[in-house]
């Protein structure tokens, strides 16, 4: 815990009153951007699904789940922030604290942000400092600790410059994944966060606790592949309202949030049955990947695609901040406390898809899941989305591009910032991109 | 005689039940696809494959030729699936795996230099077990007869090929070592050989003893530790050594590169510790170290990234083992 008379590292002192002015404004716009983000969602899809509801009303950030986090807080649980998808939810939820993803999408908070950093640095950074400044984002405020893994470069400054106002829980992956050295590393991380997480919660992780917050997240995990699942067939659910339920688990409870996708998911099945689409089954079928995109502000990239004209539709992404969130499970061969911590080591490790490994053969395993899916969800084209500042992602399209020419998939790069003033710009690019996609499914 | 005849119709039950409790799991997984069973299914045909070798051993006189069949057609049609499915060996160290499991240990997993200097080791043993006859006195010309094989010169080829076979109580008539019962003997896998070798009867009794208790209680820690050098597994994945017999153990294990996310489930729950399954990139990774016990088949939760196939056909996929039942009910939405 930091004594409030240390110096601060990295973030200025701001008076008061300014914090308080940028907060209210920033606030009220975020209101209106999400109350406008899902009135143009429920605009695009007219049949939308009724268990959409809940999910429009939980993504608010300033609405019930705030107030329940800070019900539940003072009540005496803790809550427990992360950035990367790496931290381990299981141990968090074990140790009876709410697990919340604390990464930023707000627009205008990179512009305070950038008092910190140099306008360079990828603008999830940015406006993540900025929301941390004028104490914005509930979730980070309310958070008692953060876990951060320092993946990426961003992040690893990331964890140093928030320090100076949270207690910071720092895990380092190993940059190569398939040594037995590093697994081994990795474990050891997992075994310290836990000792973390039990000294900030004060609760201690039981076999016993531990095993039922895996079987939790693994019915979450359930839950989601169906609904992935269900993306694979004609469009059934528009993309945008798919990764809103998505991002939702970032910071749901997730108990309630399982039952509420399986009730979505139940609703979809029927409409399958029907033979009731979102849009148009010939629609040019779109999957993005590349930097993720946080609810609210970020979503300018989904909505252009599916608002465009020719519309595209959104199948499936490969974002750690969407289909990357529940969709490998933890697997466990004994319910030892070993096999479990190696199981939530592995599953977190191994099977991340994270540009920031490498290995021999490059980061193969991102490749070929892209392919899979590529294959899998029947995908007319890529769309590589990119925030400038945001290295590892930018680095690795040459490579995916080769690898989807060589399979006929065409793949667009677009590079933007966390601005609005470019989503005219964006919307020629991305309608030309739909156009040629939509002359190929016609084709 | 009347006892007899008890048992024998309920060895007959049994068989019976176990198969088609058997074959009733494999058309469920067949189906359904829903490969979460296959342990279960191991569980029932390794029971019922012990209930019937002892029933073979107790009612049928040509044990012998039997056994001369299996032994060509093992390594032919089967290769190690014997070992995870048929070995009542294997049977009795996953019946200890069952007891630690019970007590919440945990098992010991060996370095994976270690493994593989067992795995090399057990020709080493194969081999030492080849040339025991011919310590014995093998050229002497008159034992090489039609049943050479199992007289006692070569039984040690019974026992490399079969021994594990040997189901711990065995009718007296068949030998064995020390004597439980009236007309039942404690015999021990894999040891036949040494009854015949020493002539103190309890002198080979202990040391077979000492063999099986060790077997039983390094599997207790070690998964299977006996297996991982064990001379029969030698001759039953022979063939997978030689190329051009690929197809010849019928069971193969194929992985499809692109769905695998290397997210290491294959790797941690195989009772062998094969790393072949996680770090070969794809296709064919059947290895001679593999039991085909499919356990890695059954976790891997990305669908259909391991297939099993079965002299060319698929038999079963990794499943998403996570996917509630409700979905495979219902009509399937992907043919629309």
């Amino acid at each position: 815990m930091k004594s409030k008379t240390e110096p601060k590292k990295y973030l200025p002192e701001m008076p008061q009153r300014e914090i308080e002015e940028i907060q209210t404004t920033v606030k009220a716009a975020s209101m209106k951007v999400m109350a406008d983000n899902i009135e143009r969602m429920k605009k695009t899809s007219p049949n939308r699904p009724a268990a959409m509801q809940y999910f429009d009303e939980i993504s608010n950030f300033f609405g019930t789940r705030e107030k329940e986090i800070r019900a539940e807080k003072e009540k005496g649980k803790k809550v427990i922030g992360y950035f990367c998808m790496f931290a381990p939810i299981e141990l968090i939820l074990a140790a009876d604290a709410i697990p919340v993803r604390v990464n930023s999408g707000w627009y205008d908070t990179s512009k305070v942000g950038d008092r910190v950093v140099p306008v360079e640095v990828c603008p999830v950074i940015r406006s993540t400092i900025g929301a941390k400044m004028v104490g914005l984002s509930p979730y980070l405020e309310l958070s008692d600790a953060i876990i951060s893994t320092l993946t990426c470069d961003g992040m690893t400054k990331l964890s140093e410059i928030l320090s100076d106002a949270k207690p910071i829980l720092t895990m380092a992956p190993p940059r190569v994944k398939d040594s037995p050295q590093s697994l081994s590393l990795w474990k050891e991380e997992i075994k310290t966060i836990k000792t973390q997480i039990e000294k900030i919660t004060g609760n201690k992780i039981t076999p016993k606790k531990l095993r039922a917050a895996i079987e939790t997240i693994q019915k979450a995990t359930k839950a989601f592949r169906r609904l992935q699942e269900l993306r694979k067939g004609p469009p059934v659910i528009m993309g945008r309202d798919a990764m809103l339920v998505n991002q939702t688990a970032q910071w749901d409870d997730l108990k309630r949030w399982t039952e509420k996708t399986e009730a979505l998911c139940d609703e979809l099945e029927k409409r399958v049955q029907q033979k009731m689409w979102a849009c148009p089954p010939d629609t040019p079928r779109v999957l993005i990947t590349g930097t993720p995109m946080f609810w609210p502000d970020n979503w300018k990239m989904p909505t252009l695609l599916e608002e465009g004209n020719p519309q595209g539709v959104l199948v499936a992404d490969e974002l750690c901040s969407s289909d990357r969130i529940l969709y490998d499970p933890v697997g466990i061969d004994e319910w030892t406390w070993e096999d479990m911590i190696n199981g939530i080591a592995e599953r977190y490790l191994m099977a991340s898809t994270c540009p920031c490994f490498t290995s021999k053969d490059g980061n193969e395993d991102r490749i070929n899941w892209l392919v899979n899916k590529v294959k899998e969800w029947k995908v007319n084209g890529v769309i590589y989305y990119v925030v400038r500042g945001c290295m590892l992602y930018a680095m690795e399209y040459s490579r995916v591009k080769r690898v989807l020419d060589s399979l006929n998939i065409p793949v667009y790069y677009l590079d933007t910032e966390y601005t609005r003033e470019d989503v005219g710009q964006m919307k020629t690019r991305v309608e030309a991109f739909l156009e040629m996609l939509s002359a190929r499914v016609e084709f | 005689m009347a006892f007899e005849e008890i048992l024998s119709d309920a060895f007959r039950g049994t068989i019976i039940v176990g198969l088609t409790l058997a074959g009733l799991l494999a058309v469920l997984i067949w189906i359904k696809n829903r490969t979460t069973r296959v342990s279960y299914l191991r569980v029932v045909v390794q029971v019922a494959s012990l209930v019937t070798i002892f029933a073979t051993l107790l009612f049928l006189a040509q044990w012998p030729s039997i056994l001369t069949v299996a032994i060509i057609l093992m390594p032919f049609v089967v290769g190690r699936f014997f070992c995870g499915w048929i070995c009542p060996f294997g049977l009795y160290m996953d019946l200890t795996t069952f007891v630690r499991k019970a007590f919440k240990m945990r098992y010991w997993n060996l370095p994976e230099k270690v493994n593989v200097y067992l795995h090399n080791f057990r020709y080493v043993l194969a081999a030492s077990v080849l040339a025991l006859p011919l310590l014995y006195g093998a050229l002497d010309l008159n034992v090489w007869g039609a049943f050479a094989l199992f007289k006692p010169p070569f039984l040690p080829l019974i026992i490399f090929f079969l021994g594990p076979l040997e189901p711990l109580i065995i009718p007296s008539q068949m030998g064995g070592s020390l004597i439980l019962t009236k007309g039942w003997n404690l015999s021990y896998p894999y040891t036949r050989g040494f009854l015949d070798f020493l002539s103190d009867p309890l002198l080979a009794s202990v040391l077979a003893g000492i063999l099986v208790a060790f077997a039983l209680a390094t599997a207790f820690k070690v998964r299977r530790f006996w297996c991982r050098f064990c001379p029969t597994g030698v001759s039953a994945a022979a063939l997978n050594r030689f190329k051009g017999f690929g197809w010849a153990p019928i069971l193969r294990i194929n992985k499809a590169e692109e769905k695998c996310t290397k997210c290491g489930i294959c790797k941690r729950v195989c009772p062998l510790q094969v790393t072949e399954v996680y770090e070969q990139k794809g296709g064919d990774i059947t290895t001679q170290m593999c039991m085909l016990c499919l356990r890695c088949v059954e976790m891997c939760p990305y669908e259909d990234c391991l297939k099993v196939n079965m002299a060319g056909k698929t038999l079963f996929k990794s499943r998403n083992w996570l996917e509630p039942t409700k979905v495979s009910e219902k009509p399937n939405e992907k043919q629309n």
